[in-house]
């Protein structure tokens, strides 16, 4: 495919031309939905390239081994030399080296890379490699954020970023598909442009030490940056580089204003600060639904007051569009109540080999830490069980014609199974509808949830927040180990709005199925702390058939754990119970905020079924 | 080619720490805090390359010092059989920890394949052994699995690195100075693993206009002509260089009065630090502060300069309390140093 060929884009074509005129600027990632080019693009570079310059793909299962060269073993036994077998980095040098699916790269390799290509040389362990190479690449990655996320300290060694979306206009996608079926004699007057292009690239880079960045220009990009509040140097660095090759591209000697704007987008889409944008979007959804929740809400507190409602009401309020009334919200933010200690939660061990570490649960190991539980025949580490091994070749000693050592065969080789602790990823899921706020309900559910979350940071679990009200459920906190910082956005969450438990649900497996590409062996467990009076739905099903539905679909996970907490009032008459048929669904344990403290149920034990 | 260390802006409580602990590798480490792309790496890595060499024994897969005590099992055995201990020099390096590396590619193994192949013993060694008397990095230590960084922390404490497993027995010197680095928002290090650090600093992107703007001028005159631009730099480079030479043959000579160990411990006192290791730490840096000042004894202009590093990280605070007040403690006890 021809670089030119493809329709659209300039943004993405622009960052991936300054890239290649100045290396330096730190490489670029191309985001976008699936199907938008983003590899059709990146796979056209090498047309910009001249002649026998190196283009290297990275394929997502690459060892270091394969990255960085290794020692070429055959030859080694052969002839008793190390000879050293250059990895895709060394081939690249001068080149490109492109990333699909930047975002499901093990994250060692990409920060390999990544290392590799911010300092050149930095030492391996191990002395037999050459390290006087000198690695200088064109770094291009791309990713669609669906499949799941990238740490932003990861996406800031990005020079430029460049978002792809689907064009919005007929006219280009018409474009696209009119010339994707095209062939040879237009293909031509393409081939054409590339040239042109690659001549152009050609000499910008002859043109680009001789550009020169005006004192005014340089303060712009410094201000730009701190304005937009962005993190670390990295925005300015990128910003200055970007718009110097750009000046050179356009045979300009002295960058200009026009340059910087140009590449602004490019060099800052994505380094803003995360956790601010999240925080902005959150509020700017907030407000123009304001008003249209107090309605909400007060629908939802007259169905607290009639225990007697049937489901069909339900499901009409949940087609029916939310209309605008007048009326002041009822949102609030409620305080974290006292934590207790939480009585022992236990899982199934299963037998799939992990290598994570954490005190929760036992789990067969796959590196060599651990307790050495028994010996078996094969393993994909090479961690013999001398014992065993040895127990095995003894008897074939004398007929193997043993003098000194003892004569070891391949197949009487023995491997350690070994065991250990672990830790899961707990995702919460937390109803924060009007209902909640109920006799300051929210307080004590917050208490119960900050409770667990102490039971996960002795437990070393990573933990996850999710929570639901109003129309939608949010990831508030993507998986992370920092218990204390979980705490901090569970103090913060506002309670207010109708319970959207299905989209909750769907919220939670998506989540997982995220994760699971990264990190196929975690143990999940998802904790739903509602009272689970669902009477907002996300299509036009009934409300409660949606739920079982998402349960079923969320049930199927692997690998998962489910308990649920049920906040509802079990004092009053108006006790419905739907937690626990919710529970009965996910095959979950089940329990009352005051069946979760530990002095309640000391000493009983449930063995929870896989 | 890495960004010379002496043209770095800013940070200087970072640059501090590194001097500090490159003067005295027994204060126990650095730890960073904070944002990306503020150069912490770059910094790490540049003052390696501006450290003098190091004379090694030959051939030596721990870099073992050729005058030193501390010796590894081959080298010791070497000085028994030959006497003295050959030597070449090489340049201090920065050894980096992979997040997802094994407790075995940490502290070496016995190779066992050769052993019961051939019926003899041999080390294979680890990162450890590649870090004896370089840096250590670790990018994102609170990332790192729990065991390791037990080990880690233990072989720094140490010095030392004991290998007793699966029958083989071998130790070597594990003498590095270990820089870590952490985003406290991905995730946690446990308190009694922070405290092993000696010291920490919390780093954050400067906000001064003018000083972004020097920062883009120097970098970009380093990517336009690195070797011009070192060469510009070259005598800042070689005179700090000298000092922290200077310094650490000077360090013996420091003394302190008594005066000054009891408002170190008046300090740690007060703010209910838990154990002596801050007080030790203090003191050690105190003294490599005032060795780096080119004085004999310790002035409490000294300590009030290393007691933030050393107590970033070791304010006491429960599980879910937030770390500002703990810091404005120690600003009011530093004023009050000031006024003695």
């Amino acid at each position: 495919m021809s670089f030119c060929k493809l329709v659209g884009h300039k943004d993405a074509k622009l960052a991936l031309i300054l890239n290649l005129i100045d290396p330096g600027i730190g490489g670029v990632l191309l985001v976008g939905d699936k199907g938008t080019g983003k590899s059709t693009l990146a796979r056209a570079v090498p047309r910009l390239l001249p002649e026998r310059v190196p283009y290297v793909e990275v394929p997502l299962n690459v060892t270091e081994d394969a990255l960085m060269g290794s020692i070429n073993l055959e030859e080694a036994i052969r002839s008793g030399e190390h000879i050293f077998q250059p990895g895709l980095l060394a081939r690249s040098q001068g080149g490109v080296l492109y990333i699909d699916d930047v975002n499901l790269l093990n994250v060692d390799m990409l920060n390999l890379v990544l290392n590799k290509h911010a300092f050149g040389n930095t030492t391996l362990p191990g002395n037999l490699i050459p390290s006087n190479s000198d690695f200088g690449f064109s770094l291009v990655a791309s990713m669609n954020p669906e499949e799941g996320p990238i740490s932003p300290k990861l996406i800031d060694h990005f020079g430029l970023c460049a978002l792809f979306q689907t064009p919005a206009n007929n006219g280009e996608k018409l474009r696209v598909l009119r010339l994707s079926s095209q062939n040879d004699p237009a293909e031509k007057r393409f081939i054409r442009f590339d040239a042109r292009l690659k001549e152009r690239i050609a000499l910008a880079r002859k043109l680009l030490k001789q550009v020169e960045v005006p004192a005014e220009h340089r303060a712009y990009a410094v201000e730009t940056c701190l304005e937009s509040g962005i993190e670390g140097h990295r925005g300015d660095i990128a910003l200055e580089r970007a718009a110097r090759a750009y000046a050179a591209f356009c045979g300009s000697s002295v960058v200009t204003k026009e340059h910087m704007k140009k590449v602004l987008p490019l060099a800052l889409v994505h380094r803003r600060r995360e956790a601010g944008i999240n925080q902005e979007e959150y509020q700017e959804q907030e407000l123009p639904e304001r008003e249209n929740s107090s309605q909400q809400e007060q629908a939802d507190s007259n169905n607290n007051e009639t225990p007697d409602r049937d489901s069909g009401n339900n499901c009409c309020e949940a087609a029916v569009k939310p209309q605008s009334v007048e009326g002041h919200s009822k949102e609030e933010v409620f305080p974290v109540g006292n934590p207790f200690d939480v009585r022992r939660l236990l899982f199934q061990r299963d037998w799939v080999e992990r290598c994570s570490s954490g005190r929760r649960t036992n789990t067969r190991f796959s590196g060599k830490g651990g307790r050495y539980v028994k010996s078996v025949f094969n393993s994909k580490v090479n961690d013999i069980a001398a014992d065993a091994t040895l127990r095995v070749a003894a008897p074939w000693q004398i007929q193997r014609g043993r003098t000194r050592n003892v004569i070891v065969y391949d197949e009487d080789l023995r491997f350690k199974q070994r065991e250990k602790k672990m830790g899961h990823l707990v995702i919460f899921v937390v109803d924060c509808s009007g209902s909640m706020g109920a006799k300051k309900r929210m307080i004590e559910t917050k208490g119960a949830v900050l409770s667990l979350l102490m039971d996960c940071y002795h437990k070393r679990d990573k933990v996850s927040l999710i929570a639901f009200r109003k129309d939608r459920a949010e990831i508030i906190l993507p998986p992370t180990t920092s218990v204390d910082f979980a705490s901090r956005k569970l103090k913060e969450v506002p309670v207010g709005g109708k319970t959207p438990l299905s989209a909750a649900l769907f919220t939670t497996s998506n989540l997982i199925k995220q994760i699971r590409i990264k990190d196929p062996l975690i143990r999940f467990v998802v904790a739903i702390v509602s009272d689970c009076r669902a009477n907002q739905g996300i299509s036009d099903m009934p409300v409660r058939e949606e739920v079982s539905k998402s349960a079923a679909i969320l049930r199927d996970a692997r690998n998962t754990d489910f308990i649920v907490v049920d906040t509802e009032d079990k004092s009053t008459l108006m006790r419905m119970d739907l937690a626990r048929s919710l529970a009965s669904e996910l095959h979950a344990d089940y329990f009352t905020t005051e069946d979760l403290k530990a002095e309640y149920l000391a000493g009983l034990v449930f063995n929870r079924k896989l | 080619m890495v960004f010379p260390f002496t043209a770095i802006v800013g940070q200087e409580q970072m640059k501090l720490g590194l001097t500090l602990n490159v003067i005295d590798p027994g204060i126990g480490g650095l730890l960073i805090m904070g944002e990306k792309g503020t150069g912490k790496s770059t910094a790490v890595r540049s003052l390696a390359e501006l450290l003098p060499e190091i004379g090694v024994s030959r051939g030596c897969a721990f870099n073992c010092d050729p005058d030193g005590t501390a010796l590894c099992s081959i080298c010791a055995e070497r000085v028994v059989k030959e006497g003295a201990l050959k030597r070449e020099t090489k340049k201090m390096r920065v050894v980096e920890l992979p997040l997802g590396i094994t407790e075995d590619r940490l502290v070496g193994t016995l190779d066992i394949e050769h052993a019961l192949k051939h019926g003899e013993k041999r080390f294979e060694p680890g990162i450890l052994a590649d870090a004896n008397r370089n840096f250590l990095y670790v990018d994102e230590v609170n990332l790192l699995e729990d065991h390791i960084i037990d080990l880690l922390l233990d072989s720094a404490a140490m010095g030392q690195n004991s290998v007793e497993r699966e029958g083989v027995s071998f130790s070597h010197p594990a003498r590095f100075i270990l820089v870590g680095t952490m985003n406290p928002e991905e995730g946690d290090l446990r308190p009694q693993l922070m405290d092993r650090f000696g010291l920490c600093v919390h780093v954050e992107s400067i906000r001064d206009k003018n000083l972004r703007i020097e920062i883009l001028k120097r970098r970009s005159r380093f990517d336009d002509d690195p070797d011009g631009f070192f060469e510009s730099v070259q005598s800042d480079q070689q005179v700090l260089s000298d000092e922290i030479i200077r310094s650490r043959e000077h360090l013996a000579k420091v003394d302190f009065s008594e005066e000054i160990l009891a408002k170190i411990v008046g300090i740690t006192t007060e703010i209910h630090v838990d154990g002596h290791r801050s007080d030790i730490v203090i003191l050690r840096a105190a003294k490599a502060l005032a060795s780096f000042r080119g004085r004999n004894n310790i002035t409490t202009r000294d300590i009030g300069d290393v007691v933030p590093l050393a107590l970033n990280h070791r304010l006491k605070r429960a599980p879910f309390e937030d770390a500002g007040s703990g810091r404005k403690k120690v600003e009011e006890l530093l004023k009050r140093l000031d006024q003695d």
